[in-house]
């Protein structure tokens, strides 16, 4: 009896380990496109971007020797390249800041019901889908030191008096506050449909309990709503964080990092020195510089993400 | 139903199916191509004269088709030429004809050498301008790796009535005059917001006014043997006249302008001088707009040294990529290009100039009249402008511009080092800290003056500039 349920049971363990191996296998397979992909469109011109930075290649050459961390020595040193680097700080900070704050207040606002709610769905949507080089050239109207569409409203509406005049992409200031709102308002979509995502996968038995135990809306929004919703959170901020700083579009669109290379981050930056400048080596020090922060910053975040799901 | 075996077993065999007429695919193009006779790609600017690439395009077409020679064209936006350029030399494939609107030296080890055409071109039509020779020759090397078809001139544009009213009807003559006239303009014209528009932004046209001002003052990035000179008492003179032109008569806005930016300024009678070539007084023949009775020109302004210079707003520099497999092709091509030269004036509407005078003589001029000759046509077309100017002579002193006219890094010749300063903006990020006071003068000067060291430096040790032992 014994020998015969042994012998029964050998080849269904064998089938099994069959199975599992199998299964082993097709997961590779299936996984290999997306390695494959990694590997080849992230990894390597990451590798060649770290080797290039630490040589004198050129634009116009194949040829270049080793001149270790002279690159990084030199742009240490560059005004431009730390007003670059401050202003990246601002730029994603400020941006990420702004998104999520409005990403919020329309993710609630689409919650509700009201008539029309498929036409601003769609219309939200729209920045995300349009194309950015067309947007920012519809932008550069908009914000255009001469022909400033902002700058006539204002002055029919008695804003600005006579000789006054807003010169969005000709001041510092003012032209990293034209590339911040043209950023949010691009990110905003994205962001607005996770949170709402977000939101709709809290149950409603768990806001209707804290309302029979006497809860405010402060208290579920911090107990309840924003506890539950740190994971998708994180994964919001941590991609819109790395996306806008390694994003150089909107500035090179908009500003081009000028006036007199003040609103350059390290993005365009890098672009600028690299690419039209032919200093590759001087290029990829510039683009790689932030790289080992956002390791930091990504590890973190998706550990605090972790950490919220399991709890 | 398939089993999952099935399924895998029928997804290889796709994947390999795939992968070996990917395989394939490429070699049977490449068969196809051989058989099609010979094949020139050319990668072309899209023209500021809309009109040229009209021309362009055909006629290359049908020069090829009278040679068996399948001609491509592509065009792109003048800011995506170097960055193509760097793609395809990264790739080492791309186009057989690569055409530059500025500076093609950062460029020169991957391209041929091209004395033999430019010597065909010198014994068929003379020299070509001395401008041209400087931008697409390198002294040190002694390579040729550009070639030159057209340049163009980059006058001043002044609005007639305004200047008029100030009693100065034939605009200005001297760099001084804008600062004297900018608070009169104000007042004759108080609703034009910007009286000077001369661009101190990261762009091409400010690259270029910025120069002329540098230059008329008496200063350079270098010298004419290749030492970086920046750092003189001229240069902080032209930065502290660019800081009371900037008081008197400029906005913010000239820091955020684009090429177009001057054009439209001008165009919508906004301002009152623009440093332009004359693609913008086209555009406003061509618009019928209001600004086009009082768009006149002016010649380069003198400095207080009495220099008189301009950059040429465009010269063209065709090169030929060393990955090219159609480099003797190329050769006839630009030969011809140059053959062309009338009828590439006429289709830019007068905005290109030949590099080679000569090109444009009349037919059957002795070899030593050439030039002469040419340049009498040239000054016909400028004289009488068959593209319905009112005065028919408005484009007169065009025909008079090549003394005026000079190069991207006068007094020397152009290198890659002089390149990447034109394109990381450094003398005009100089120029705009300098005149709104975001730096002193001194500071803004020692600034770029060592990021102008570092950038020749570095091009020195590649052995492609010369200089070194005078810098300042």
């Amino acid at each position: 009896m014994t020998t015969a349920r042994v012998a029964l049971a050998q080849p269904r363990i064998a089938a099994a380990e069959t199975l599992s191996r199998r299964d082993r296998r097709l997961g590779k397979i299936l996984l290999a496109p997306a390695l494959a992909y990694i590997f080849l469109l992230v990894a390597v011109p990451f590798l060649l971007a770290v080797f290039l930075s630490l040589t004198n290649s050129s634009a116009g050459s194949l040829d270049f020797s080793f001149v270790g961390l002279q690159n990084f020595r030199n742009v240490v040193g560059n005004a431009v390249f730390l007003r670059a680097l401050r202003n990246t700080f601002i730029f994603t900070f400020v941006s990420q800041l702004l998104v999520m704050v409005l990403g919020n207040i329309l993710a609630r606002a689409l919650m509700k019901p009201f008539r029309g709610k498929l036409l601003v769905r769609f219309l939200i949507l729209l920045p995300w889908a349009a194309p950015i080089s067309l947007a920012t050239l519809s932008w550069l109207w908009i914000f255009d030191s001469t022909f400033s569409v902002i700058n006539w409203l204002l002055k029919v509406a008695g804003w600005l008096g006579p000789g006054q005049w807003y010169y969005w992409l000709g001041d510092p200031v003012l032209g990293m506050i034209a590339i911040i709102t043209v950023h949010v308002w691009r990110m905003l979509p994205f962001s607005t449909v996770i949170l709402l995502a977000g939101l709709t996968s809290i149950p409603k038995e768990v806001h209707e309990a804290a309302d029979i135990d006497g809860a405010g809306p402060l208290a579920k929004t911090f107990q309840i709503t924003l506890p539950m919703m740190l994971p998708i959170l994180t994964v919001a901020v941590l991609f819109g964080v790395v996306f806008t700083f390694t994003d150089m579009s909107v500035v090179y669109l908009l500003t081009r990092g000028g006036p007199y290379n003040s609103t350059h981050v390290l993005a365009s930056l890098a672009f600028q020195d690299g690419v039209l400048g032919g200093d590759v080596g001087r290029g990829a020090s510039v683009a790689i510089f932030l790289v080992p922060l956002l390791v930091v910053m990504a590890v973190l975040m998706l550990r605090i993400s972790r950490r919220a799901e399991v709890v | 139903m398939q089993s999952r075996r099935q399924f895998i077993l029928k997804g290889v065999k796709l994947v390999a199916a795939g992968a070996a007429a990917a395989s394939v695919g490429p070699t049977v193009f490449v068969r196809g191509a051989g058989a099609a006779d010979k094949q020139l790609k050319v990668l072309q600017w899209a023209h500021f004269v809309p009109a040229y690439d009209k021309w362009f395009d055909p006629w290359a077409k049908e020069w090829g088709s009278k040679r068996g020679v399948e001609v491509t064209v592509d065009h792109v936006g003048f800011a995506d030429v170097v960055p193509r350029a760097t793609a395809e030399v990264a790739a080492q494939s791309g186009h057989d004809v690569h055409m530059f609107i500025g500076l093609a030296s950062a460029f020169e080890e991957h391209v041929i050498d091209l004395k033999d055409v430019s010597g065909t071109l010198e014994k068929k039509y003379g020299k070509p301008v001395e401008l041209a020779t400087r931008s697409t020759y390198n002294p040190l090397t002694q390579k040729q790796f550009a070639l030159s078809d057209m340049w163009v001139p980059d006058p001043g544009n002044y609005h007639k009535k305004v200047w008029t009213d100030i009693g100065m009807p034939n605009g200005p003559v001297t760099y001084e005059d804008l600062v004297k006239a900018a608070p009169e303009i104000k007042k004759v014209a108080p609703q034009m917001q910007i009286p000077i528009g001369v661009g101190l932004s990261q762009d091409i046209d400010s690259n270029m006014a910025v120069r002329n001002m540098l230059w008329c003052h008496g200063g350079s990035i270098q010298d004419k043997d290749g030492n970086v000179v920046l750092n003189s008492p001229e240069t902080l003179k032209a930065l502290e006249y660019a800081k009371r032109l900037y008081s008197v008569g400029m906005t913010q806005a000239v820091l955020s302008w684009n090429a177009a930016s001057n054009n439209q300024a001008f165009n919508a009678q906004e301002t009152a001088y623009i440093l332009n070539s004359i693609s913008a007084y086209r555009t406003a023949q061509d618009n019928k707009l209001p600004v086009l009775d009082h768009y006149f020109f002016v010649p380069a302004l003198k400095g207080p040294t009495g220099i008189q210079l301009a950059s040429e707003h465009v010269m063209s520099g065709y090169v030929v990529w060393k990955f090219s497999k159609s480099q003797e092709i190329a050769k006839e091509f630009l030969v011809a290009l140059i053959d062309a030269s009338r009828e590439s004036m006429l289709a830019s509407k007068l905005y290109n100039f030949p590099s080679f005078y000569g090109a444009a003589a009349d037919p059957n001029t002795p070899m030593s009249k050439k030039g002469e000759s040419g340049a009498a046509w040239i000054a016909k077309q400028c004289n009488a402008d068959p593209f319905g100017s009112q005065p028919g002579d408005k484009l007169s002193l065009l025909a008079k511009a090549l003394p005026w006219s000079t190069n991207l890094g006068y007094p020397g010749f152009a290198n890659p080092a002089e390149g990447e300063i034109f394109d990381t903006y450094v003398i005009t990020d100089m120029f705009a800290k300098a005149a709104t006071g975001a730096l002193a003068p001194k500071d803004a000067l020692a600034e770029a003056s060592n990021r102008c060291k570092e950038i020749f430096g570095k091009w020195r040790k590649k052995g492609m500039v010369a200089g070194g032992s005078k810098d300042r």
